[in-house]
């Protein structure tokens, strides 16, 4: 009588195990596509028989694993970072290269090449007070062009501050989301796969933001950590990062009024910037502290379009002014611009208003004195011949057609990388769906199992009710 | 080779790695396997076809996508490698543990004769 009790209570015991399974697998089914979720399992331990000992066996249900591996969702983090790094670098420099022309038809390269052309029918009627104001004209539209692309990029380097101050906020705000996952997992919900899907798509999410390393504390929140080095979560503190444009003094800047540099600056006030390379953000850094400051200038050096631009005004300048007309008169500068700020030379370039057309000297007094030399010199700066024409050994219209290459070059860099990402990211999700993600075949067919398993059992269970009843019935 | 042939011998080229990226982003051990023979395939190709410098501008044009593809495709093999070879270390912790410099002791693997008759 005590053995068949004790099988009623061990069938009972497997009836609950067989439930537990069930249980699992529905919620992996009902889970299969909730972002983040990982397939759990339980695990089943066989119980001692031997019949002879009264050992009556059984099956006993053990803990619930999780499928997720952590290397798995560390590959996907790792190139959803790189990924969102390279769109993001196209398409900020989508953005700077359509400042730069090289078709020749608008912008710059239009403009020096009307110059140019202008001081050729200067020097072929150097008397003509038309083509003399032709000329400045074609000055004036050249130092328009140098203002209105010196603009555009002033402007795109707001933009891209803006941007970098909405992606601060992003990450601070997706940290501050695990910060809250992080309580509820002190708060004794550690181990639940809901919040453990969370905790991986807000990462995930996070990924795709900037660079950083994540670990999974035995109390079950997760420690962050940007680039390797600054804190963002440990347990429920946040260390939240801010965003600053500023001009370090260390070292003395050469170029004290140059644009301002954009920092990440950590909790304590430390400069991070450094540490921000990945993702989103580090492209947004990049663009702006490297791209656009190539361009428009920094504390270092004046950016190369305000070089292009000051040695261009400059050399003209020089050679109308060394001109002289029969009566001794000296010629006169035609650019003007803020000598205060090299970093400031192409916005704020612009021809002298108050220059006339008679002003413009032909004559180069020599020796020899040639009636149409300040032209004939001027017109030289197309195909320059002598080093005083060029800038960096190279004409004015070719040093502007690498300034446009060079931003081209690094968006093709980018496009060809975004591609091979989004090939690098679909493969590393495929491989973690492959680990971790709930197939619904192999689901079914676990159902399919434990449901006859199940029914198997019930079916014993009545067998033995009846047998007891009976036993109890010849008893009594 | 003729600009024409060496043009279609390019495209033939990178339809195959990029059939092989395909293969590449869903790295099971199957498709692995047929990935490698695509890929050598390409690579005999590839040694038949190098267009020189002074080629038209269209078969440069090509042979450029053909290294961008190229270079996807020994991406996805480095990811997949990685992947797997970290997977080979989980076995190689789990079987033999570690040695005393942490890494997964090495696992004595008995050698296996294969006879074909």
């Amino acid at each position: 009588m005590s053995n068949l009790l004790s099988m009623l209570l061990n069938s009972a015991t497997t009836l609950d195990t067989y439930g537990r399974v069930l249980e699992t697998s529905q919620n992996n089914v009902a889970n299969a596509s909730t972002p983040g979720y990982a397939k759990q399992s339980m695990d089943l331990y066989a119980l001692p028989f031997d019949p002879y000992s009264g050992t009556t066996g059984g099956v006993r249900a053990g803990q619930l694993v999780s499928s997720r591996d952590e290397y798995a969702e560390q590959a996907v983090r790792a190139q959803s970072g790189l990924l969102g790094q390279q769109q993001q670098m196209v398409t900020s420099l989508t953005s700077v290269q359509t400042v730069f022309d090289i078709s020749g038809d608008t912008g710059i390269p239009k403009a020096l090449n009307d110059l140019f052309q202008s001081f050729s029918a200067w020097s072929t009627t150097p008397n003509s007070q038309t083509t003399s104001q032709t000329v400045i004209q074609r000055a004036t539209e050249v130092a328009q062009s140098f203002a209105q692309s010196a603009n555009a990029l002033d402007s795109q380097a707001h933009d891209t501050e803006q941007q970098i101050r909405q992606n601060v906020d992003q990450v601070n705000q997706l940290v501050g989301q695990l910060q809250s996952y992080n309580k509820l997992a002190m708060a004794g919900n550690k181990g639940d796969p809901g919040l453990d899907a969370q905790v991986h798509t807000t990462l995930e999410n996070l990924s795709a933001l900037v660079d950083f390393t994540s670990t999974t504390q035995p109390d079950g929140t997760v420690t962050v950590v940007l680039n390797g080095s600054q804190l963002l979560l440990a347990a429920d503190k946040q260390y939240k990062i801010g965003f600053a444009l500023t001009r370090s003094d260390t070292p003395p800047p050469t170029y004290p009024n140059s644009p301002a540099t954009a920092q990440i600056i950590a909790p304590d006030g430390t400069d991070i910037t450094s540490e921000t390379t990945g993702g989103q953000l580090g492209a947004l850094l990049n663009v702006r502290n490297t791209v656009l400051a190539s361009y428009i200038g920094d504390a270092t050096h004046p950016g190369d379009l305000n070089s292009m631009a000051k040695q261009f005004a400059d050399r003209v300048n020089q050679i109308l002014t060394s001109g002289t007309t029969s009566n001794g008169q000296a010629g006169v500068a035609l650019f003007t611009y803020d000598k205060t700020n090299d970093t400031a030379v192409a916005s704020s370039l612009a021809v002298d208003s108050s220059v006339t057309p008679d002003q413009l000297v032909a004559a180069d007094p020599g020796p020899p004195a040639v009636s149409n030399g300040i032209p004939l010199a001027l017109s030289q700066l197309a195909t320059p011949l002598q080093d005083a024409d060029k800038i960096d050994g190279v004409s004015y219209t070719q040093f502007y057609g690498g300034l446009a290459s060079r931003v081209g070059s690094q968006l093709n860099d980018s496009t060809n990388a975004q591609d091979v990402q989004q090939s690098l990211l679909a493969q590393a999700k495929d491989l973690r769906q492959q680990v971790s993600g709930v197939s619904l075949d192999e689901e079914a067919a676990i159902l399919i199992e434990f449901q006859r398993a199940y029914q198997a059992n019930s079916k014993f269970i009545t067998v033995l009710d009846q047998l007891t009843q009976t036993t109890i019935d010849m008893i009594t | 080779m003729a600009a024409p042939d060496l043009m279609e011998a390019l495209v033939t080229t990178r339809s195959d790695v990029d059939r092989a990226c395909e293969l590449l982003v869903s790295p099971s051990p199957g498709s692995l396997d047929r990935c490698s023979r695509v890929l050598e395939a390409a690579v005999h190709r590839l040694a038949e076809s190098q267009p020189q410098p002074g080629a038209p501008k269209a078969v440069l044009g090509e042979a450029y996508r053909l290294r961008a593809a190229v270079r996807r495709a020994a991406s996805l093999l480095e990811g997949a490698n990685g992947f797997h070879l970290n997977w080979s270390r989980l076995r190689d912790a789990m079987t033999g543990g570690y040695t005393g410099r942490g890494d997964p002791a090495p696992v004595p693997r008995g050698s296996r004769i294969s006879i074909r008759g």
